[in-house]
């Protein structure tokens, strides 16, 4: 193996020959362990914590009653109504499916990919991804109405004979994002094994090693330990990449194959891809930027590992920028009046204001990050971030609301306005998601300790002389 | 495997002419025989029409290559890549053969102006007036414009690989650093560029063919398909290259495991963009978009779509799937030439059904057509590169790709 030495000081640069180092500072494996579990051992936890996490909690439980209401009183008391009959919860779990594809992107296409820069995020963003998967599979499964009969969306064998249409993205979606939820949950788990037996094996109450002793499932850290943690994690990266692509892709096609002009065009499926990893990757940054500080992890999860999520950020988003323009350009091409009008309507109709505001969130606001200084200033970063998942949410209004209300018939016509229960269970849900993330934070190791010591120069914990195996 | 702090040893394996020599001019002989035949037969057996669409596939076909080394280049460098520089200066140098393709199109341009509507229906000046739906393109569809987003896209191709190429060679010289941050910098926009101009490239000479079908993914479709291209070619080049020593033994087998790994992805890429279009149009079932796949399912061309099916994707997912696959040089270049002939097929299907929607009949002319212009690329692509070294012998991240290995 070539060994390269270091560019010391600032990890942005890199001498072209040379890789920058991943973990700054002069850490050795020792320092790493004990500041990733410092959030989850410490006997007094920073009052910033318990402040965030009461307000995640307080929006849980106004969550909470707005599903009671709802399922008390019926779906009437969303805005929801003719000819708009998917409002905002199609829009939310649209949404919250997009937030949930950075993490399994991070560890399985980038795995593959050999960006070891990854190692540093990667846990994180996979607890992100499984927390907005539970956000996204709330809103279908409140959305049918007699949520009692929820299990009727698997094809279970039964007296009346009674199938789901099989014919249907929505039954596809069914299976797509329980398969995704299984797979992410697993090599979330799986990953975290020797990271959990180290928690175990420093615990110091009997319940904490009972608890992550359990969970380690006997974990010793022996060389066929380690081989076969490899081989597994190898196969599951394969397995899971083609996930990340399907899920969203079946998402598209639950709006794609049907006829309706806005909805129905062939760059859905990459269009959507594209727009999810964007948007997952907004929310893992706008999570670890206060995140690093908060459990100062500020020398594992570097500036580096931010510019690099600001660069993917950036050309993802100038991807979902082609989408959009090819689809006006082949809307007029296509020489279709009702698709044109449908493009014209988005613009220029009564929800300009949304168009507007998801063009400039997704397609201008990422094009700061063309400039160095916007992609290595955390607190420019977050707000850029910010403005993204506006705009995505924003993208998946536009597309469900503005075909839907101007359909192909102009006396049918309507304009979409939310109710409370719709805002406040969009909210909601992002009290359930914080609530989450936050006990993900205290509870388990928040960085992938062992993936991190195997990007670190060897021997950290002897040699002064920083060498670094770029391939591990 | 080298250890820590000790460069590996690596010969200057010399220019491409002190290695292949004449190859260039034999392939540009070639080549004229080649289109000389097929110019031949269509005028013999008066089946021009046939020529001219078998020109503009094998025309599509050869440049795809070359484009997808032009991406292969320019994300290399985006992403500060290691592993691949071994094999880049092979990709720069097939950029080159876009030179003479610029030419070959000429001919087609001729045609158009002149009025030709053989290729073009939209050409055709009583339709173009007459159909609501021509004249609706007609500011998009015409030949002077047509012309200009032509020049517009080879000029863009040529000096974005020139460039790089150039780059590349000046560091062969003076193995400055800063000529790969230099070319790192300009490598994101020219990659916007290029999405633009293979965009409208196939928007313009494969969807435009039927002047009344459309797809949005028409440009990623074409994108896949010559990444598929591209590294089947590279594949193919590298086993010539290292079976002649060309390469003085720096491509070994994990180079090889990661350009295998890369064709299969893409290869499953390609299909992942075939399926979406497809369903999306077989489930709408709108008549004006699905038109365009029935001249593709009768008379013949469900065959051809079934080997696509079976042949593009299904047999190379399961038979590359394997690590040893990969690895085996004999294995992966077997497999680089069979994938190379299924995007030949692939095009052919894009393109030939607007012709001939009788049967594809695959004949004397298609092939002369295809030795006549891949002759001319790779007289292009070796004539052009001849002073150049067939390694980036001084890339600082040369050594990082020669101690390069798979875990």
């Amino acid at each position: 193996m070539a060994s390269i030495s270091i560019n010391p000081g600032d990890n942005t640069l890199e001498t072209p020959g040379q890789r920058a180092a991943l973990v700054t500072g002069s850490n050795t494996y020792q320092s790493v362990t004990d500041k990733v579990c410092l959030l989850a051992e410490k006997p007094r936890i920073p009052p910033m914590y318990f402040v965030a996490l009461g307000i995640s909690v307080i929006w849980l439980i106004i969550l909470k009653f707005c599903i009671i209401y709802l399922l008390t009183t019926g779906v009437g008391v969303w805005g929801n109504m003719s000819p708009v009959f998917w409002g905002w919860p199609i829009v939310n779990f649209v949404f919250w499916v997009g937030i949930g594809h950075a993490g399994t992107l991070i560890s399985a296409i980038l795995f593959l990919f050999r960006q070891n820069w990854r190692t540093g995020i990667n846990r994180a963003a996979e607890a992100m991804t499984i927390f907005a998967v539970v956000c996204a599979g709330l809103f279908p499964g409140i959305h049918i109405g007699r949520v009692w009969f929820a299990y009727w969306l698997f094809p279970l064998p039964n007296t009346m004979l009674l199938w789901p249409q099989f014919r249907s993205p929505l039954l596809w979606d069914v299976f797509a994002v329980s398969t995704y939820a299984t797979v992410s949950l697993l090599f979330w788990y799986m990953g975290m094994i020797p990271d959990l037996a180290t928690f175990r094996d420093r615990a110091t109450s009997r319940v904490r090693q009972i608890v992550y002793g359990v969970l380690s499932l006997g974990w010793t850290g022996s060389a066929r330990n380690w081989s076969r943690y490899e081989k597994a994690y190898l196969l599951l990266a394969a397995l899971a990449t083609p996930l990340v692509l399907s899920v969203h892709t079946i998402v598209s096609f639950d709006f794609a194959v049907s006829q309706l002009p806005g909805w129905h065009t062939t760059i859905f499926p990459p269009y959507f891809v594209a727009g999810a990893v964007f948007s997952g990757f907004a929310m893992v940054a706008t999570l670890l930027v206060p995140a690093r500080v908060l459990c100062g992890l500020e020398e594992i999860i570097t500036i580096r590992h931010l510019e690099n999520m600001c660069k993917i950020m950036l050309a993802t988003g100038t991807i979902v920028g082609y989408a959009y323009a090819m689809e006006f350009f082949i809307a007029w091409y296509g020489g279709n009046p009702y698709e044109q009008f449908a493009f014209v309507n988005r613009a220029f109709g009564p929800y300009w204001w949304a168009y507007w505001t998801m063009v400039s969130c997704n397609v201008i606001s990422p094009q700061f990050f063309w400039i160095k200084w916007c992609r290595t200033t955390p607190w420019f970063m977050v707000i850029i971030c910010i403005f993204i998942n506006i705009g995505m949410w924003f993208e998946r209004f536009v597309i469900t609301v503005t075909s839907l209300s101007r359909d192909f018939l102009p006396s049918s016509w309507g304009y979409f306005k939310p109710t409370m229960i719709d805002v406040l269970m969009l909210i909601g849900s992002f009290g359930l998601f914080f609530t989450l993330f936050l006990l993900f934070c205290r509870l388990l190791p928040v960085v992938a300790m062992a993936e991190v010591k195997s990007v670190m120069p060897p021997h950290s914990d002897e040699e002064p002389e920083r060498v670094y195996n770029p391939v591990h | 495997m080298a250890h820590h702090g000790q460069p590996i040893p690596v010969e200057n394996p010399g220019t491409l002419e002190q290695n292949v020599g004449q190859l260039g001019l034999f392939a540009m002989y070639t080549g004229a025989i080649g289109l000389l035949i097929a110019g031949l037969i269509a005028v013999t057996s008066n089946n021009w029409e046939r020529f001219q669409f078998s020109y503009l596939h094998n025309f599509c076909f050869v440049l795809s290559i070359s484009l997808g080394a032009l991406f292969f280049i320019l994300i290399q460098h985006l992403t500060r890549a290691g592993w691949s520089t071994v094999v880049r200066r092979l990709a720069e140098m097939m950029t080159n053969g876009i030179v003479p393709l610029a030419v070959l199109f000429v001919p087609i341009i001729f045609l158009l102006l002149n009025g030709s509507d053989v290729l073009f229906l939209w050409n055709n000046k009583e339709l173009a007036a007459t159909d609501p739906l021509l004249v609706h393109k007609q500011i998009y569809l015409n030949p002077m414009w047509f012309t200009v987003r032509a020049v517009v896209y080879f000029a863009f191709w040529i000096l974005c690989s020139r460039y790089y190429l150039m780059t590349s060679a000046k560091q062969d010289i003076t193995g400055d650093p800063q000529l790969s941050l230099r070319m790192e910098r300009y490598s994101a926009v020219s990659l916007i560029l290029f999405a633009l101009s293979i965009t409208f490239a196939s928007v313009d000479w494969i969807m435009s063919l039927d002047p009344r079908w459309f797809s949005t993914i028409i440009g990623v479709y074409y994108f896949a398909n010559a990444n598929v291209a591209f590294y089947a070619t590279l594949a193919i080049v590298v086993y010539f290259a290292n079976s002649k020593g060309l390469l003085n033994g720096t491509v070994n087998a994990e180079h090889r495991h990661d350009i295998g790994k890369l064709l299969f992805g893409f290869n499953c890429f390609w299909a992942y963009i075939a399926f979406s279009q497809y369903l999306l149009y077989w489930y709408a079932n709108i008549p004006e978009e699905t038109m365009w796949y029935m001249r593709r399912q009768e008379n013949g061309w469900e065959l051809v779509s079934m080997i696509l099916i079976v042949g593009h994707f299904a047999i190379p997912f399961l038979g590359m799937m394997s690590r040893t696959v990969k690895r085996n040089p004999t294995q992966l270049f077997c497999w680089a030439v069979y994938l190379l002939i299924m995007c030949w097929i692939d095009l052919y299907w894009l393109i030939i059904p607007e012709v001939s929607p009788g049967t594809p009949a695959p004949g004397l002319i298609d092939l002369g057509c295809l030795v006549g212009i891949g002759g001319f690329f790779v007289f292009g692509a070796v004539k052009l590169s001849e002073q150049f070294t067939v390694l980036a012998v001084k890339d600082p991240r040369l050594q990082e790709s020669l101690a390069f290995h798979n875990i």
